[in-house]
């Protein structure tokens, strides 16, 4: 169950019109690390975790993406919402302009739709884990390269905001793979699948 | 009257305090610092979203009150009419408009 809070994560308040960099950012809305993905991600994993704590920890990180997927699109339709017929034939958003006008739909920058293959729920702690850790840190460096090459501060502060909500993220799984591998055989932590094999997981797991 | 842009800053300050915290705590449940500091903001967001909604539009559905929110009357249709105040005040995606 959600409720919806009628506010943005961090403040999003862009004057200028760039359809430009929208069609770079709209990859951290559809893209293959984008957040998404990155919602979905966390979201589907979480059913089958073994340990409670890392199953909340996965709800928590999902639904705070789903506020990140929000504060991108925001900054994609502010960038577009004034759009002129002129600026629409801008070179990176004529072709998505044909399509989809100035709404919302789930893309990568070079063009790619949204795919649920972007992410992975393997049913695997420890692998799914090492997915999420892996996935925070493309994210991280798709928003350093996004800032290296946008200019406008009011684009520039809210995608700083998301690149070290990344890191934090990354952090926080850390912990979550390290209390998965406490409750697994020290010897052998492939010794079986915590997700699977439910007979071998202890129960402080649970 | 209360400063609604002012008060917006420090609803995301203060909810941003919650949220990091939530992470944290996740993983460390029983850190005696982190659940004194979660504590202290939980009360400081609750007064702030309260505070706002009396001014203001509700932020969230648990603050709806139509007899009592938006007492301003600000970015509403139905100024001087009982209303289901959660159609107040603008779109977060919006910008700009505080």
């Amino acid at each position: 169950m959600w409720n919806y809070e009628k506010r943005l994560q961090f403040p999003v308040n862009i004057k200028e019109t760039c359809p430009k960099t929208a069609s770079l950012i709209i990859s951290q809305f559809g893209g293959p690390d984008g957040e998404l993905a990155a919602s979905m991600r966390y979201l589907s994993q979480r059913y089958s975790m073994p340990c409670k704590e890392v199953g909340g920890l996965l709800t928590d990180i999902g639904t705070e993406e789903l506020g990140h997927l929000e504060m991108i699109c925001s900054i994609i339709y502010q960038l577009t919402k004034n759009l002129t017929i002129e600026q629409a034939k801008t070179a990176g958003f004529d072709a998505y302009y044909i399509d989809h006008t100035t709404a919302l739909w789930p893309m990568a920058a070079g063009g790619v739709p949204f795919n649920a293959c972007e992410f992975q729920s393997k049913g695997d702690a420890i692998t799914d884990l090492i997915e999420d850790l892996a996935a925070e840190q493309k994210a991280r460096t798709t928003y350093d390269n996004l800032i290296r090459i946008i200019p406008n501060p009011d684009v520039r502060e809210p995608l700083k905001f998301l690149r070290e909500r990344e890191i934090v993220h990354f952090q926080r799984f850390g912990e979550a793979l390290e209390n998965i591998k406490s409750n697994l055989n020290p010897k052998n932590f492939y010794y079986y699948n915590p997700e699977f094999d439910k007979q071998f997981v202890k129960s402080t797991m649970q | 009257m209360a400063d609604q842009k002012a008060l917006l800053k420090q609803i995301t300050e203060v909810s941003f305090t919650v949220n990091d915290l939530t992470l944290y705590l996740d993983t460390h449940p029983v850190d005696e610092n982190a659940l004194t500091a979660f504590k202290q903001a939980m009360e400081q967001r609750k007064q702030l979203l309260k505070t706002y909604a009396e001014n203001f539009e509700p932020l969230t559905i648990n603050c709806v009150c139509p007899d009592t929110n938006n007492k301003t009357e600000t970015n509403t249709k139905y100024a001087g009419q009982k209303h289901f105040t959660w159609v107040d005040g603008p779109l977060p995606w919006e910008g700009g408009n505080l």
